[in-house]
């Protein structure tokens, strides 16, 4: 048999397979019983089953054929944001008289806090407009970069961390059905260093086993030190060294070579400050900086040279205080 | 003093235009199709950077072929009725003389459109659709919006820059002419100087000519009214080791580079130059603050924040300097720009990858590149058949799995 990406392959089919999130399956369950669907918003961090849920409502709602039968579509908000798609993709699926015994279809927005404000607007009338033909599953991360009138008109379902105890069990359970052998502490590890996103934990699991059929913690390191070679900490060590040419080589590899959004780099070199080994008083200071920094770079400034400048500030903040 | 050398050698014959071969010839046509009595428009719009010939090569065809010119610079007109005396009466009388014929030529057009008075262009645009005699249009910016009704009855010709080769033996005709001599190098000088416009290299020939038999590079310094480029190389000397503000200030002035490429120069060349970590981080952020002006124009086209952005850039810079090096380290250019090149059919890749990883798996490409594609890459390295497998889902060609491998 030939494989697909576990992901795909374990993905729930119905609500009774999505994991954990018990309060929220069982009311997606009771509004699919009683066919009472409100445009509704799943929020929460990324990898603990909104979309997953969505799709799995679908099918239970609707059968199988959820999607090819046109009851079901999904917009990715984040590849097609802006009001032109809302506009006409949206627009044009919404209008459109829905068939069959349950009356209306359902759009999935996913990633929909990427929506421009201006598009979030047209949404909303669209929501009213066509309420009788269809429903809105939002899902987003944030839900204050939905605008208020929209949440307004959504019931919120607001989705949980998985817990480790919980993932660790689940993806013990994939090691088995892929026959592989996998030890707790392998497993504990993926899930700390994916930081409990269970897609990117899956996902390490499959990229572990082609490394090996008996994973250990080693194998894991060795999957998580392919994926995240660790250049943010090796710019930081190279800048706090005093190399800075060397430290602005591998940003501008990251940013321009790997295409890495900046917004991640600085929140890599967030999480790294902490664990630096400097006075508690140089980590505030740098703070401060990295928080300029992403003001700047919010506003429109370069993110090179924003973060070059903050480079080139490492060497001093080492020596001082 | 003498004539003016830009009447003295303005050419009398349409062949001795300077460059703009098939802007001229195209100018021909059109005059002949009136001659034929069969004009596809009744105006001709001649447009392009100023001191390039467009006027000129009007003058000289109606010279050569014996028309009446009636020469009106629409800068003068201030409203419909100047406009309807001189133009509306002129191209109406040509067939009562019947004699000679008329031609009418109306200089910077792109004047009445920038003032206030719409009349003007309305009148003009009336005229244009009476006249039985050919009007000639000529303006800067044929793209102003107020001449767009205009654009639209003419017949439009392009002019371009004269080319550097063409402006430097036409000079030198003219240096032969007055009997001066003049440097190769100076010559250059001038040309360059001029980007392309031939009647202020005439202007400054003429200048630096004045009371001189020998002209040498040295004495272009007479050229003070325009700010005569500097390569990149030593403008950022005077960013890196000038006395201060105002010669560092300066060169982003006279650079003959634009201020983004010049930037991108100094940000790559500083930390070459300022070794002492503390200069380059306080040079670094001087730059990070003038990166954050420059950020400040182009959203709402605030072109005002260029003057905070200057001064940080290249002052800024100059005086981060804690102590003063003669060492003299080579300036490079900019590696950013060959990575650039390098990185972009990388980058492109990435996201034709991503965006197939996307639309399987119920996420963004944005997503999919940063929690997909690079477990992918493991597999890919290291597991031939489940990569197989993979690509054959994901329907990847072969540059993806090649990408994905690498």
């Amino acid at each position: 048999m030939s494989t697909i990406p576990w992901t795909e392959k374990y993905r729930p089919k119905t609500l009774k397979e999505v994991i954990d999130q018990k309060d929220i399956v069982q009311s997606l369950k009771n509004v699919v019983e009683s066919r009472a669907i409100p445009h509704m918003l799943f929020v929460g961090p990324a990898g603990v089953g909104k979309t997953a849920s969505a799709h799995a409502l679908a099918r239970d709602l609707y059968g199988g054929g959820y999607m090819s039968e046109g009851m079901f579509v999904e917009v990715n908000a984040s590849d097609e944001r802006g009001l032109q798609t809302v506009r006409e993709k949206v627009k044009l699926f919404a209008r459109s008289q829905a068939f069959g015994e349950v009356g209306f279809r359902i759009i999935l927005l996913d990633e929909s806090d990427q929506l421009t404000e201006d598009a979030q607007h047209a949404l909303r009338r669209i929501m009213e407009q066509f309420s009788s033909n269809c429903r809105f599953i939002l899902v987003a991360n944030y839900s204050n970069k939905i605008i208020e009138p929209i949440q307004s008109r959504c019931a919120a379902f607001r989705f949980r961390l998985l817990p480790k105890k919980i993932v660790t069990k689940y993806l013990g359970e994939i090691a088995k059905k892929e026959s592989l052998k996998a030890s707790d502490a392998a497993l504990e590890t993926i899930y700390d260093l994916s930081n409990g996103d269970l897609r990117k934990c899956i996902n390490a699991l499959q990229a572990a086993s082609s490394l090996s059929k008996s994973i250990d913690e080693s194998v894991v390191y060795k999957v998580m030190g392919y994926v995240d070679r660790g250049e943010v900490q090796r710019m930081l060590e190279l800048a706090a060294s005093g190399e800075f040419l060397k430290a602005r080589e591998v940003l501008r590899q990251m940013l321009y070579y790997d295409g890495v959004a900046g917004r991640d780099i600085l929140d890599t070199i967030f999480r790294q400050i902490f664990r630096m080994k400097i006075s508690d008083r140089r980590k505030m200071l740098l703070v401060d900086q990295l928080g300029e920094v992403d003001h700047r770079i919010s506003e429109g400034a370069s993110e090179e040279i924003q973060l070059s400048a903050l480079l080139a500030k490492i060497p001093l903040t080492e020596r001082a205080g | 003093m003498s004539a003016i050398w830009t009447e003295k050698y303005r050419p009398s014959k349409v062949k001795d235009v300077v460059g703009n071969k098939t802007a001229v010839e195209q100018f021909v046509k059109y005059m002949e199709s009136w001659e034929k009595g069969k004009p596809s428009k009744k105006s001709a719009l001649l447009y392009g950077q100023p001191g390039i010939g467009k006027t000129t090569t009007a003058i000289a065809y109606a010279g050569e072929h014996g028309y009446d010119l009636v020469e009106v610079n629409a800068s003068d007109f201030r409203n419909a009725q100047r406009i309807k005396d001189i133009v509306g009466t002129g191209s109406q009388q040509s067939t009562l003389v019947g004699t000679r014929r008329r031609m009418i030529l109306v200089d910077e057009v792109d004047g009445i459109a920038g003032r206030e008075d719409a009349g003007g262009v309305a009148a003009l645009s009336k005229a244009i659709s009476e006249t039985k005699v050919p009007i000639i249009l000529v303006a800067n910016d044929p793209w102003n919006k107020r001449l767009a009704t205009l654009r639209q009855k003419s017949k439009t010709i392009p002019f371009r820059k004269v080319h550097h080769a063409s402006l430097i033996s036409y000079l030198r005709r003219i240096c032969s002419a007055e009997g001066v001599n003049v440097s190769q190098d100076a010559l250059q000088d001038i040309a360059r100087d001029s980007s392309g416009d031939l009647r202020s290299a005439i202007n400054d020939l003429q200048t630096v000519c004045e009371g001189r038999k020998n002209v040498g590079e040295e004495d272009l310094g007479a050229l003070g009214y325009r700010d005569r480029p500097e390569s990149v190389f030593d403008a950022l000397n005077s960013v890196f080791h000038g006395e201060g503000l105002d010669e560092a200030r300066r060169s982003a002035g006279k650079v003959d580079k634009d201020l983004k490429t010049f930037f991108a120069w100094i940000v790559d060349n500083a930390p070459r130059q300022l070794t002492r970590p503390r200069d380059l981080a306080s040079a670094m952020e001087a730059l990070a603050r003038a990166d954050v002006y420059m950020s400040r124009i182009y959203p709402n086209q605030r072109w005002v924040n260029l003057r905070y952005a200057v001064p940080l850039m290249t002052g800024g810079v100059a005086l981060s300097r804690s102590e003063t090096s003669r060492r003299f380290v080579r300036f490079m250019y900019p590696e950013k720009f060959a990575f650039m090149a390098r990185a972009r059919s990388h980058r492109t890749k990435k996201r034709e990858v991503a965006s197939k990883i996307a639309s399987k798996s119920h996420c963004s490409s944005y997503v999919a590149s940063k929690d997909i594609l690079p477990f992918l890459r493991v597999v890919f390295q290291n597991d031939e058949k489940m990569a197989r497998d993979l690509a054959e889902f994901f329907e990847f060609v072969k540059s993806d799995v090649e990408f994905l491998a690498k």
